[in-house]
């Protein structure tokens, strides 16, 4: 079994490995790190998505190492200075050494034309009716539903659904990022959309929601 | 002066670019004039404004609890199993 030095040096300010060390040392630096730490979680959280753009797995997994990473060296965080910004840099370290990377890997455009959003609207001849009937429903779905709809876009998509609508970033500040053309930008908005309209759908379908017949 | 005038299909194929503000003033004032006397098109407008709300909703508010406790389940794992060895 391997031990990392970082993991050998914490273990021993845990006071793990020592004679006089008792297991409330530990156990007083975990609880310690739980009171302060963890009510940071929803900020740091919001941060990874922005860092991951919108990707909820890439947030996920940046922000759980993150914290792990600050357990670790919780005793190199100096008591009454700013935790917020002592965990941002673990943060920001963490996504550089991590994701990066994987972006500058990922190949970029090529599915994508002007003329695929377009297909859409031969299906958009729906009556008000059905359309009204699809509001109804959306208002029946939770949160929950439609994170669980975004989870299910492929990432392209996801992305930019993300910045454009829960970070309000235009279409030229989105395309830069991305390093893809603005064409491709609106295409994959509109897409995206379309398929979060779809599997909404399905979810509200299988949930049996309906509209004229409102359960109490 | 022609003032263009959008049809049905081309006021909802802008649909995003008007809830993201990304029209030239013409088209919003063609679309906007288009969506007071169509209700068709105005139930879309609402409808992928209203889709819009519920994902910024989404985005914000659910998972990190969840988070939270994978991340509490896992520190509590760490020094009592690992550091014994
Ligand atoms: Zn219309």
């Amino acid at each position: 079994m391997t031990i990392t030095l970082g993991f050998y040096d914490s273990a021993i300010d845990f006071g793990l490995m020592t004679e006089e060390a008792t297991p409330l040392d530990a156990e007083a630096k975990r609880i310690q790190f739980e009171e302060q730490a963890m009510p940071l979680a929803p900020y740091l959280y919001s941060a990874a998505l922005k860092n991951t753009r919108g990707n909820y797995y890439d947030a996920e997994d940046l922000v759980q190492e993150t914290f792990i990473k600050a357990f670790k060296a919780w005793h190199q965080f100096e008591q009454g200075t700013e935790l917020k910004s002592w965990l941002s840099t673990i943060l920001r370290n963490t996504y550089i050494n991590k994701f990066n990377k994987k972006k500058k890997d990922k190949a970029v455009g090529g599915l994508d034309d002007l003329e695929d959003w377009q297909l859409g609207s031969a299906e958009s001849m729906s009556a008000v009716k059905e359309l009204s009937a699809e509001v109804e429903s959306l208002k029946a779905l939770s949160s929950k539903e439609v994170n669980a709809a975004m989870r299910a876009l492929s990432p392209e998509f996801r992305s930019v659904v993300f910045m454009a609508i829960v970070e309000q970033l235009s279409y030229a500040e989105i395309a830069e990022q991305l390093e893809v053309p603005i064409g491709t930008v609106m295409s994959r908005l509109h897409r995206g959309k379309a398929k979060l309209r779809k599997l909404l759908a399905e979810f509200a379908k299988s949930e049996g929601y309906n509209v004229e017949g409102e359960e109490s | 002066m022609t003032e263009k005038v959008m049809n049905c299909e081309e006021t909802k194929r802008h649909v995003h670019e008007y809830l993201q503000k990304e029209l030239s003033e013409a088209e919003l004032e063609s679309i906007t004039t288009h969506i007071a006397n169509c209700d068709h098109c105005e139930w879309e407008y609402d409808f992928e404004a209203a889709l819009n709300r519920t994902i910024q909703m989404s985005c914000t508010e659910t998972p990190a609890e969840e988070i939270a406790e994978k991340i509490l389940e896992r520190i509590r794992s760490i020094d009592l199993n690992d550091i014994q060895h």
